[in-house]
């Protein structure tokens, strides 16, 4: 009688640490859902669901000229301008890429800036399959969250289970001082793409 | 032994029961509405305030007649204006500070101030990481109203949640009252600018 006591208290006790452990190691909703990143490198095709996506070129300026209903903007910033130029193509149907964040190497998200008002090369990005598209994503960032950030596009903000690009930066030129080689005093927004240089 | 062990606890249970029901009959009958009140404290406006999700620090509030940073007003009303360094806290870009600051003591035709970012007039535009912006909260007023000389402005921080209770996000939820601060208000006549951060819009 006394075992059979001992031995139910037993079983109890190893399925309460049982369902405890379970309990406290189980994945959250949030990370159950998060995006699917698919990783890449500049230059490379990031191949997610559904777009391709290859990051040409990083300029950096401290000052952005912007035409904005027909008056010229002149929009500073206490960092410095990103200015990635990507080049974006549907998979299988047409579709639109509008979300781009500047993540930092500690994990700081930087969302794409939202001074610039409506333009054409701005996201959200309208892809259609086997057409390149020049797409541009505008960034505030510090300067000390360039060397090894990593930058983050995807179909749209919240898109859980959604693939997600993930491209790292490493191909950037980083001066001793940690900032970026060649940033520019003021970049035109409506130039010509072939202004400045990667 | 377990029969000890059981009178133990039915005795724990009435003895607590007892307790709860004491406490729950006299929170019914509103006994600890006569506990005195934590008024919020007076934060200082010379130092940073740590609000949640935001660092502030309180530049300058004053009345203003005329259009400031692109928010239009209607004829015959006035604006009052607020402006602060705005931190952003978190690891991400965020928007939410729309409830931060409220005037208190004074008629408010709309209690939701428009939000201008004060280098080029955006309106609420999101912030980022560590980055120190100014921004201008506008509050239009009707012409007559009377501002007092110093305004308490309550400042509402919210607390960090890992994991909210609906869908296990982290996230920032249950707005309180952080404190109250009071500046100085100056009257602009008309006409008259503000000094510092001219927007280099032109608009």
């Amino acid at each position: 009688m006394r075992i059979r006591v001992l031995g139910n208290l037993a079983i109890l006790c190893a399925t309460v640490a049982l369902s405890y452990g379970m309990q406290v190691t189980k994945p959250h909703y949030a990370e159950l859902t998060a995006p699917v990143p698919i990783d890449g490198a500049m230059h490379d095709t990031v191949r997610a669901r559904s777009f391709d996506v290859r990051l040409d070129k990083v300029i950096f300026a401290r000052r952005l000229k912007t035409d904005q209903f027909g008056q010229e903007k002149l929009l500073t910033t206490s960092g410095l301008w990103a200015v990635v130029t990507t080049n974006l193509t549907a998979v299988g149907t047409s579709t639109t890429v509008a979300d781009g964040t500047w993540q930092g190497p500690t994990g700081l998200r930087y969302h794409q800036t939202e001074r610039l008002g409506y333009r054409q090369d701005m996201p959200p990005h309208g892809v259609d399959p086997g057409l390149d598209k020049r797409g541009l994503f505008v960034f505030e960032v510090p300067p000390d969250q360039i060397r090894g950030a990593r930058l983050l596009i995807s179909a749209r903000q919240f898109g859980p289970l959604d693939a997600q690009a993930r491209i790292s930066l490493d191909g950037l030129t980083i001066g001793a001082d940690g900032q970026p080689a060649g940033i520019l005093p003021e970049f035109d927004l409506d130039a010509p793409p072939s202004q400045g240089k990667s | 032994m377990f029969a000890t062990a059981r009178s133990k606890i039915q005795t724990w249970i009435t003895a607590g029961a007892g307790t709860i029901a004491a406490l729950f009959v006299a929170g019914l009958m509103g006994a600890f509405g006569a506990l005195p009140a934590h008024a919020p404290p007076q934060l200082s406006p010379d130092a940073a305030i740590e609000a949640g999700r935001w660092r502030l620090q309180p530049v300058r509030a004053y009345v203003s007649h005329a259009r400031v940073y692109g928010v239009a007003l209607k004829p015959g009303q006035k604006a009052l204006v607020l402006e602060v360094d705005m931190t952003n806290r978190t690891a991400q870009s965020d928007k939410g500070y729309f409830n931060v600051f409220t005037p208190e003591g004074i008629a408010l035709p709309d209690p939701s101030p428009m939000i201008a970012l004060v280098r080029d007039s955006t309106l609420t535009p999101e912030l980022h990481p560590g980055m120190t912006e100014r921004m201008a909260y506008v509050w239009p007023l009707a012409g007559d109203a009377a501002v007092p000389a110093n305004l308490a402005f309550a400042v509402t921080a919210e607390i960090f949640k890992p994991h909210d209770n609906l869908y296990g996000t982290p996230g920032w939820y249950n707005p309180y009252r952080l404190g109250t601060v009071t500046l100085p208000v100056a009257d602009l006549p008309e006409g008259g600018q503000p000094q510092s951060g001219q927007s280099g819009s032109g608009s």
